[in-house]
């Protein structure tokens, strides 16, 4: 029944807290209030949707006591510079960069975006969960999940594209 | 759908989230304009540079300790009888189940799972269809996969619809079959899967080997191309199943030669 692997938790974990012990330390906590709490569990609803959000409030609790990073300002931030980017935004449907990326680029990308995306991001794009799990995880309606991906898949590529720049695979005038 | 309108929903049509009726849409516009066409390849090839990412597993050590803390505090719960017994032995087998999936069981047994899990809930499909064109599209516009339906109806066996499913962390291609009360689970899992050799009794049916084996009162017929391995799980007997997998063997080879 449940499906969400341990492994699953873990790598969210590590992507959220950019720290492999504090992500042991996460997903240690979360299994275990899981535990505690099953019996709250309704099982006609998502376990793997459950089980994300229980990782994601141990997660946030932490942040909040240790004071750091705050997902909610950094969206705001972010929408500003977004806006000014998008007027100006050109798709480049061709993005050869994508063959060129080494091991680890995608992480280091992922670690650079503001919680917020990098949280959607994350579970759609590397979990494959759906956009109502996400939307359940992160407690928000669809359209938010919606549009912070599309954000954070922009600024995701963004950095890609400078890491291929670093690489010397595009040219600078791109 | 003009163009703005379709790039406005790139990302739900790639990401399989767009309502079928509106998949056509798109993909009539994208057979006439190149441009939106390219914007919807390059949307999918940065989902799949995703995807592909490595996946890793928690460390072993981790896992160690925090089944010792659930067994813990299972045997502490039961101490305080501030649950009933039962719940407390359901909730530690779950989660211990959970932190133990990771071991990864052989790949079909874990889909007996899947197709009895399935076979429990109300909503077994995210697609209910009986339009075996449908199905095929709604797995390619979701994963790129080609996926085939294999056409069961002559033997009385009808489509109920499709789901992305995981198996061994791998996406994997889900079919729901009915014949009558009896469902048929047709599970398509991309090559490499893991989980070695399939474990069962080797078996020849029309010149094609195919492995069997039982788990839980159900039947599996399984085999492996160079693209996926294939596994039906069904109470439905072995000649029956054996059937489909040949009707499917020789669908999957006509779609390839295309």
């Amino acid at each position: 029944m449940a499906l969400v692997h341990l492994d699953a938790l873990y790598r969210v974990a590590v992507r959220l807290a950019r720290n492999r012990a504090e992500a042991e330390d996460i997903v240690q906590d979360a299994v275990l209030r899981a535990f505690r709490s099953f019996h709250r569990f309704d099982p006609g609803t998502n376990c793997r949707a459950w089980l994300f959000t229980i990782l994601r409030n141990v997660f946030l609790n932490r942040v909040r006591t240790q004071g750091r990073e705050v997902p909610e300002a950094e969206v705001g931030d972010f929408d500003q510079v977004e806006m000014a980017f998008d007027t100006d935004v050109d798709r480049n449907p061709e993005e050869q960069f994508l063959q060129t990326m080494l091991h680890g680029d995608v992480d280091r990308a992922l670690t650079t975006l503001p919680l917020a995306f990098r949280e959607a991001v994350l579970l759609v794009d590397i979990e494959g969960l759906t956009y109502r799990e996400v939307a359940e995880v992160l407690e928000c309606p669809i359209g938010t999940v919606m549009s912070r991906l599309s954000r954070g898949r922009r600024l995701l590529r963004r950095a890609l594209e400078r890491y291929a720049r670093e690489h010397g695979y595009v040219k600078e005038d791109g | 759908m003009n163009c703005s309108e379709i790039q406005a929903r790139l990302a739900a049509y790639v990401d399989g989230e767009m309502a079928v009726s509106q998949i056509a849409a798109v993909e009539g516009h994208c057979l006439e304009c190149r441009h939106c066409a390219a914007l919807v390849r390059a949307e999918r090839e940065f989902r799949q540079l995703l995807r592909r990412q490595p996946r890793e597993a928690a460390p072993a050590e981790l896992r160690t300790r925090i089944l010792r803390q659930v067994r813990r505090e299972a045997a502490l719960a039961k101490g305080r009888r501030w649950l009933p017994a039962s719940a407390v032995a359901v909730a530690a087998a779950v989660v211990v189940a959970l932190l133990l999936s990771a071991r990864t069981p052989p790949l079909v047994a874990d889909l007996v799972d899947k197709h009895i899990a399935y076979a429990n809930v109300e909503r077994p499909t995210e697609l209910a269809s009986t339009d075996r064109r449908e199905v095929a599209e709604w797995f390619r516009s979701r994963t790129g996969l080609r996926v085939t339906v294999p056409d069961y109806s002559p033997s009385g066996i009808h489509l109920a619809g499709a789901r992305l499913a995981e198996a061994h962390e791998r996406q994997a291609a889900y079919l729901l079959y009915e014949k009558g009360r009896t469902l048929l689970s047709v599970f398509m899992v991309p090559l490499p899967a893991s989980g070695g050799t399939l474990r069962g009794d080797r078996v020849r049916y029309r010149d094609q080997e195919y492995v069997t084996y039982e788990r839980k009162g159900f039947r599996t017929v399984s085999w492996t191309d160079d693209q996926a391995v294939y596994a039906l799980v069904s109470m439905l007997d072995y000649d029956a199943l054996l059937e489909c997998a040949d009707r499917l063997r020789q669908e999957r080879a006509q779609q390839t030669r295309l």
